[in-house]
């Protein structure tokens, strides 16, 4: 049983539940446990355009909290997890930056020491748990659903911090849903933009990056669709509807978080997995009973 | 031993003037103990700044000289040429660079004229030390080994051997060519590649003082400038070369007939497992791939070997085996060629996912009347005639993740493949040419790029961001930052033009050869402007692409520079050798060896006398790296010109 303090974020605990619960569901049947703490801050992402320094105390502030456990920081979220890292690059390879910052946190008797790790649910299913083992705990393979996975940005981009997969071909989900029984394709739009960053300031364009691009999707006749990042999530679950009004075309393509299709296989039942929640048409796949 | 000191001290214009104080450092090295004479002038590497120096030693009978001015490395062989005819032993001179160790590097004029004169006294001590040395000479061998059977390795090759010595032209593959031979035009002429170059590949073949080793490596190389001594493994073609006369009925014959990618053909055609390369190929003799022939890998091929019934001339050899020849030769020519980048490395171009993305080189062979499609342009996925073709290019060139450089030669091929295709498939055909920039630096290129935009061309400004599949074809997105707009590309194939990379083994090449490789893998020229054909090591050097990207005209033009400068040795009788080399104290050394394990050129041994053994200098093969004396544990190897003896006093002077 390994430990991970567990970094929700804002998106996940205010509004994308379904991917907590199907975090917490699976998780420990994987041998990770997840521990909860007080004192966390916003990750900083969202300030980094406006003041980049403030941006990255934050970051920095959340693991020195993370660091007196003693435990490596799970982040189920791309965005957060981007801005942990690259914090914790800077800061490691920065020794001037690294006294500027650690100068803040001792407001609040904080220290960054950079001895802890930052990963992401990718990280922990494919390279810390290992494909071998969710093998060894599929109880109802998914019977070749044909999927299509979306990595989004944070997850990939940008290369040179060291993203949790390759920017250009990024597989391992594909990895993971061969291993629960689907059938994940490879398909041209596969890297395409989730359109959910421009929502403040161009919402309808947002909806159209999202509409154009499950609709290529729905064209190529997938069963399923994929993510892992709850900003992703709320473009093409949430507002599926309305984004297929961009395009013209009434969108029905069921959206899952990869930990919900993951508990599936694993015979986890679908309200723990929190699938009620999804607003797309999840029940258009019958996994075979509740 | 000096005792009757010059001192000069040049001003190197403004150079050294301008942070050290001439005047003092002059009045100072009267001071030194040793020095009779001290001067300066404004530009000592002059006439009069020589002849200040030569009337000086006769005038004042000196036994050696100290000169304060630039570093060693710019005119240490131009003073020692001075001494020398002034009277004075070439090595009773030493060299205080006062101006990259000195003025360059300060601003203060006081500290650097005290640190001039420290380096000033160090050096008038070392050289009350100096010791008088004769240069020896060493006869040559007036022979030359070119490897690499390219139009560079070709060119260099036949220039060489109408200056009348022999050569030995050695080629990996079967036969030379190179890449040359799989293009089908030449930019900017358009002349027929292979109409040019054939008729070269023959002289070659015919030349009386040319010896060619095709199916050939250069395994070990021994020996120093003047006299190499080249071990080149002949691979067993399973062909006895006497005998074939390159007839085919064989090719025709195998059983493995269009079975195996054709390397010539980039993949696209197809050959059989004996083959001759291309129909022009030099020798005219088949091959045997060893590891797909059916006889050779499974001892078995059907009920017999069809090419044995079919050979009529008896030529063909199953029990052949790899052979190792020696050669002497007194200079070497590397012309080893280059490869094309693998573009799989760049995902987003599809490279690895389609058969209808493809690389200049393939077009090269589907453009080409004599290759795999007898010069039909087709969608390799579907044979089908492509009705718009887009060309990337800079694909790993010139982009900090793969390739930093230029490849030179990318945006001309791509303009010349936009003139052949248009005269292939009409002036219907759509064509889209993505650049980065129009390189079109050569002469006529850039009149030739101008034809071509009169020629209903889509120039799009801009790296495509990925290679879409959709349907059948492909749909590119392109920024064009010429209009500022996004568009979008749909065309049915697409060539890439990747950059161009190092050999896959360059690395083991060079340290079989002793050169260098650069930080971007290609061999590492002696100076970027003024040798730039030379290498670091003596008698070997280096033309065409192995040294960095370039196109015809340049690889021809250099590869005759790499002849002219291997004649340059292989038309004297003898060398001079390099006095400043090893020396044995033969009563110290222990003759342990470790001097022996450390030398790269192979230039000591082990020597017993009265039941001593002790090391012993080879003087025409010690390079003077000094390797061997810094290893020494017991200060037995001493390296000439640089005594510990003569060392010590001078560092103890200087600091």
């Amino acid at each position: 049983m390994k430990s991970y303090v567990l970094y929700p974020g804002c998106v996940m605990p205010t509004e994308q539940y379904a991917y907590e619960m199907s975090v917490r569901e699976i998780l420990p049947l994987l041998d990770i446990k997840l521990v909860d703490i007080n004192g966390f801050s916003c990750c900083g992402e969202p300030l980094k355009s406006v003041n980049q320094m403030l941006s990255l105390a934050l970051s920095a502030r959340n693991i020195s909290i993370a660091e007196k456990e003693g435990l490596d920081i799970f982040a189920p979220c791309p965005m957060c997890h981007l801005a942990l890292s690259e914090s914790k690059r800077i800061l490691d390879s920065d020794p001037a930056m690294n006294e500027k910052i650690n100068n803040f946190l001792s407001d609040e008797e904080l220290i960054y020491t950079g001895k802890i790790d930052i990963v992401n649910t990718l990280d922990l299913l494919h390279d810390i748990v290992g494909i071998d083992k969710i093998k060894k705990l599929v109880k109802k393979p998914l019977n070749d659903l044909k999927v299509a996975t979306h990595y989004g940005c944070h997850l990939i981009r940008p290369s040179e911090i060291g993203r949790p997969d390759d920017s250009e071909n990024p597989q391992k989900m594909e990895k993971i849903l061969e291993a629960i029984g689907a059938k994940p394709v490879d398909y041209p739009e596969k890297l395409d933009c989730c359109g959910g960053l421009l929502t403040t300031n161009l919402p309808e364009s947002a909806l159209t990056k999202t509409g154009q691009k499950l609709q290529k999707v729905q064209e190529q006749g997938f069963d399923a669709f994929i993510d892992t990042c709850p900003w992703c999530h709320r473009q093409y679950d949430s507002k599926q509807t309305k984004a297929g009004e961009t395009v013209a075309t009434k969108l029905e393509v069921p959206v899952f978080y990869l930990t919900q299709l993951v508990g599936l296989s694993f015979g986890v039942s679908s309200d723990k997995l929190g699938l009620d929640l999804n607003l797309s048409p999840v029940d258009k796949i019958n996994f075979g009973g509740k | 031993m000096g005792n009757k000191i010059g001192f000069f001290v040049c001003h190197c214009g403004i150079n050294i003037a301008s942070t050290v104080d001439i005047k003092e450092l002059v009045e100072y090295g009267k001071t030194l103990d040793g020095v009779v004479v001290s001067k300066d002038y404004k530009y000592m590497c002059s006439d009069v700044g020589a002849n200040l120096i030569k009337d000086s030693i006769k005038k004042h009978k000196l036994d050696g000289v100290v000169i304060a001015c630039c570093s060693p490395r710019m005119h240490e062989h131009t003073f020692r040429g001075v001494v020398e005819a002034g009277g004075v032993n070439a090595f009773n001179l030493e060299i205080a660079n006062i101006r990259e160790q000195c003025s360059w590097a300060h601003e203060d004029k006081a500290l650097a004229t005290e640190k001039a004169k420290a380096l000033a006294r160090g050096a008038v001590a070392k050289a009350k030390l100096l010791e008088a040395l004769e240069t020896s000479k060493i006869e040559v061998t007036p022979n030359a080994l070119v490897i690499g059977g390219g139009i560079a390795g070709i060119q260099a090759a036949l220039d060489i051997a109408e200056e009348g010595h022999k050569v030995y032209l050695v080629e990996k593959s079967p036969s030379i060519g190179g890449h040359m031979a799989q293009l089908d035009k030449t930019f900017p002429t358009l002349d027929c590649s292979s109409c040019i170059l054939t008729p070269k590949m023959m002289e070659v073949a015919n030349h009386p003082n040319i010896e060619l080793l095709t199916y050939s490596e250069v395994v070990g190389i021994d020996g120093s400038i003047g006299n190499y001594i080249i071990k080149v493994k002949k691979k067993a073609r399973y062909v006895d070369m006497d005998k074939c006369t390159g007839c085919g009925d064989c090719m025709a014959a195998c059983r493995l007939k269009d079975r195996i990618p054709s390397e010539f053909d980039e993949g696209i055609g197809k050959r059989s497992a004996i083959y001759m390369p291309f129909p022009q190929a030099v020798p005219l003799k088949c091959t045997i791939d060893a590891e797909n022939c059916l006889m050779l890998t499974r001892g078995k091929c059907g009920t017999g070997p069809l090419c044995v019934d079919a050979c009529e001339a008896d030529a063909i050899d199953f029990k052949q085996k790899d052979e190792e020849v020696e050669i002497n030769v007194g200079a070497i020519v590397v012309a080893t060629g280059y490869d094309l980048l693998d573009p799989s490395s760049l995902y987003e171009y599809g490279y690895s996912r389609s058969k209808d993305v493809i690389t200049t080189l393939e077009m090269e062979r589907l453009i080409s009347s004599s290759g795999p499609t007898a010069g039909e342009i087709i969608r390799p996925s579907n044979g089908e005639k492509p009705k718009s073709i887009t060309y990337i290019l800079c694909v790993g060139s010139r982009d900090e993740t793969q390739c930093t450089w230029c490849c030179r030669i990318g945006c001309m091929s791509a303009l010349k493949h936009v003139y052949l295709l248009k005269e292939k498939l009409g002036d219907d055909v759509e064509i889209n040419i993505c650049y980065t920039d129009i390189r079109s630096f050569g002469k006529g290129y850039e009149e030739f790029y101008r034809k071509i935009r009169g020629m209903k061309t889509n120039f799009f400004r801009g790296k495509p961001s990925e290679v879409r599949k959709s349907g059948d074809n492909f749909t590119i997105d392109i920024f064009d930052t010429t209009t500022n707009k996004l568009l979008e590309i749909n065309t049915d194939l697409v060539v890439l033009v990747p950059a161009l990379v190092s050999r896959v083994d360059a690395a083991d090449f060079t340290r079989i050869v002793r050169i260098s490789q650069g930080a971007d893998g290609f061999f590492l020229e002696a100076h970027p402007k003024l040798r730039p054909i030379d290498t670091f090591t003596g008698g070997v050097f280096i033309a065409g692409c192995c040294q960095s990207p370039k196109d015809i005209q340049d690889t021809v033009a250099q590869a005759s520079g790499a002849a002219a400068r291997a004649a340059n040795i292989l038309s004297k009788k003898e060398l001079e050798a390099e006095p400043l080399i090893s020396c044995v104290d033969e009563d110290i050394c222990s003759g342990c060896g470790t001097c022996i394990s450390v030398c790269v050129y192979n230039a000591i041994e082990l020597v017993k006398e009265d039941d001593k053994s002790h090391a012993k200098i080879n003087d025409a093969l010690c390079m003077g790296c000094g390797l061997c004396v810094a290893t020494c544990p017991s200060g037995a190897m001493q390296q000439r010109g640089y005594k510990d003896k003569q060392l010590r006093p001078m560092i103890e002077e200087t600091v």
